[in-house]
């Protein structure tokens, strides 16, 4: 049996380019991981040391469309386990039947890579809404969210465009990742690089989540209360960070 | 009185308006704070299940009119209260800044006359425009009876502006609302339609009416519907299960709000902006009501089973459309992929097509999915019962997302 795991650098770019790569050659991977890899004892690890060409990307576009390589990316941002692979075989179709890779949802690579890609956009999109900012004494937004996908640069660039003008720092809960924007950029940086805790809340930050609470608990009518429904569109698993929920939890 | 009375009052006084969508409007950052999301934003859900995404109060819930139905008419002996611009404006930049809100839903009672409180939102909503530089989403309730000089100016500083219906008819609203008249209404609708572009009211208008506080049957609703968005281009109709919060001898006395049959309603009005179906199709003198136990567009198709079953890989969009169970997504996924390969049934669950209920009508390449003599209107109807999903899991308020 094959076991060998091919290894990229642990960026987009570079997953691309070994793929494209293992395709020119005619290799077919038994699996595709980054260099953090904890490998099992049967593995056969492979780096290849690929260089990065930055006209993959055109390539890409030029062979499907804009859309096509937006899906790839976020097919790599999924915490699915084996999203290398998906990649892999959704590129290989995509050279196949270019951009119409999408309509070919009876192949389970396709298929599945869409539903991955779809879970990343919902994340972000329900993020844009739930995430909760605090105001720190140096005036400074903080949020922190527990980000199942790798969304945190999605999230900034999103926050980038509402809030140019405040500083504002977003934290990955479950990478130990912060976003930190100075009002021009944002840098993403882990947690070794960063220290937040000795920050306290702005005097008028307890004032403004009392107001919002009071608001949040006028706004639903008593005569319509709908646990279940409020469940399906707000679940559980966000209320932690959610302010205005944590009297219920 | 304390700034968290007000706002208590005057969120109290507003919850009752069904809208609170913040999508359609493209709205850019210009050097200040915020913008719109094209799609629409949901930041909390409320206790009973409806998306929150607007601060949605009054400005003042002081009001010189008596509607029967309003918690705020002036016969009622409550705690009125009237928020100065300046309070609103911070509240609003508080609140979006630390990401509860998408921005402000405004409405008020009326102080004074229409004009006079026309003046006073334009005041407050351009003062959070241009003083605090605020490009959230914005959404105002015009003034019936206010001067157009005046809407047309609220129109250019707000993403929607919309003016309620409030009930089926103009004889109801004569009846429980005296001092309003459906022509103040409609002459509002004309002129945003005649004036929508980019710069006024960008994300377009929308309605309210208010069910069951009046004897109208769903037809008569349904039309009123139609007529609005036939004429007026209406991105919505809300519907709102009345609730009865005062007594009077004009009101029915109703213990629960109609909230299965503001369900179904909201279920048709879909059939109609997206499905290609008229009010006619669905109800007529004979049923002007819709079937509680059955959703309107599977009660339709039961009644033209002469039309179905439908091969997936052959029937047309709108064909497709008409099948119970499938949406405009799935619908467009069946026809981009059926050029590329025969779909079978096995293929529509990878294609995250749902069959639940869809799987009583089609037929996939030449394959019923049971005994083709199960096709029958009994079967059909009386599983299709048994799956009829109740509005405590749906909310058609919410499906609003990319449909403003
Ligand atoms: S005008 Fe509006 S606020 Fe005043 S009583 Fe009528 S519905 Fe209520």
């Amino acid at each position: 049996m094959d076991n060998k795991i091919y290894l990229y650098d642990n960026n987009f770019i570079g997953l691309l380019n070994l793929i494209s790569f293992l395709i020119t050659n005619k290799i077919k991977p038994q699996n595709i991981k980054n260099l953090d890899y904890q490998p099992n004892l049967l593995d056969e690890l492979i780096n290849l040391n690929i260089t990065i060409d930055k006209e993959i990307f055109k390539y890409i576009i030029k062979t499907s469309n804009k859309d096509i390589l937006r899906i790839l990316y976020y097919i790599y941002l999924s915490k699915y386990d084996n999203k290398e692979l998906v990649i892999y075989y959704f590129y290989l179709n995509m050279l196949k039947y270019h951009a119409n890779v999408i309509h070919m949802r009876n192949l389970k690579c396709v298929s599945l890579g869409l539903k991955l890609a779809h879970q990343v956009k919902d994340e972000v999109h329900k993020l844009k809404g739930f995430l909760r900012f605090q105001e720190l004494s140096n005036k400074i937004l903080y949020a922190k969210a527990y980000l199942n996908n790798d969304v945190l640069y999605l999230l900034s660039c999103h926050f980038k465009n509402r809030l140019p003008l405040e500083y504002w720092i977003i934290k990955d809960e479950n990478r130990k990742m912060y976003s930190v924007y100075d009002k021009h950029n944002f840098y993403i940086v882990s947690e070794e690089n960063f220290n937040l805790s000795t920050e306290k809340l702005s005097n008028n930050e307890k004032n403004m989540q009392d107001l919002w609470k009071e608001f949040y608990r006028t706004i639903g009518i008593s005569e319509r209360k709908n646990d279940k429904c409020r469940m399906n569109f707000m679940p559980k698993k966000y209320w932690k960070y959610i302010i205005e929920m944590e009297q219920d939890i | 009185m304390q700034l968290k009375e007000k706002l208590i009052i005057l969120a109290d006084s507003a919850k009752y308006d069904a809208s609170c969508s913040s999508s359609g409007s493209m709205r850019k950052n210009n050097k200040g704070i915020g913008n719109a999301a094209f799609s629409g934003i949901c930041h909390s859900f409320a206790s009973d299940g409806r998306c929150i995404s607007l601060l949605k109060i009054l400005m003042t819930n002081c009001c010189i009119y008596d509607c029967k139905y309003c918690l705020n008419r002036k016969s009622n002996n409550i705690k009125r209260a009237t928020f100065t611009p300046e309070e609103i404006c911070a509240i609003t930049i508080n609140f979006y800044k630390r990401n509860y809100i998408e921005g402000l839903f405004l409405s008020s009672g009326i102080i004074k006359n229409a004009n006079y409180t026309m003046e006073l939102l334009i005041k407050t909503i351009s003062l959070l425009r241009n003083k605090y530089h605020f490009n959230g989403y914005i959404h105002a309730k015009a003034i019936l009876g206010a001067d157009q000089m005046l809407v047309k100016k609220l129109g250019l500083l707000v993403d929607r502006l919309s003016a309620n219906i409030e009930l089926p008819t103009s004889d109801s609203l004569k009846l429980l609302a005296p001092n309003k008249n459906q022509n103040q209404v409609n002459d509002i609708m004309q002129y945003v339609h005649d004036h929508k572009d980019e710069k006024f009211v960008p994300s377009g208008q929308s309605t309210q009416m208010i069910i069951g506080a009046t004897a109208e049957s769903d037809l008569q609703i349904m039309q009123q519907s139609e007529k609005m968005y036939h004429n007026y281009s209406l991105k919505r109709v809300f519907y709102s299960a009345y609730i009865p919060i005062n007594n009077d001898k004009l009101l029915p006395a109703l213990k629960l709000p109609p909230l299965k049959r503001e369900h179904r309603l909201y279920q048709a009005d879909w059939l109609l902006r997206f499905y290609n179906f008229k009010v006619s199709d669905l109800l007529d003198l004979e049923n002007p009501n819709f079937n509680i136990l059955i959703d309107p567009k599977a009660n339709w198709a039961l009644k033209h089973l002469e039309l179905f079953p439908k091969e997936i890989n052959t029937a047309s969009y709108h064909e497709l459309l008409q099948i119970p169970g499938i949406g405009e997504k799935s619908a467009k996924r069946i026809i981009s992929s059926r050029k590329h390969f025969k779909i079978t049934f096995k293929d529509l669950k990878l294609m995250g097509v749902v069959l639940k209920r869809a799987k009583y009508f089609i037929i996939c390449d030449g394959k019923y999915f049971a005994n083709t003599n199960l096709f029958n209107k009994r079967f059909i109807e009386s599983n299709l019962i048994l799956e009829d999903k109740s509005p405590n899991t749906h909310n058609y308020q919410q499906l609003s997302l990319f449909n403003g």
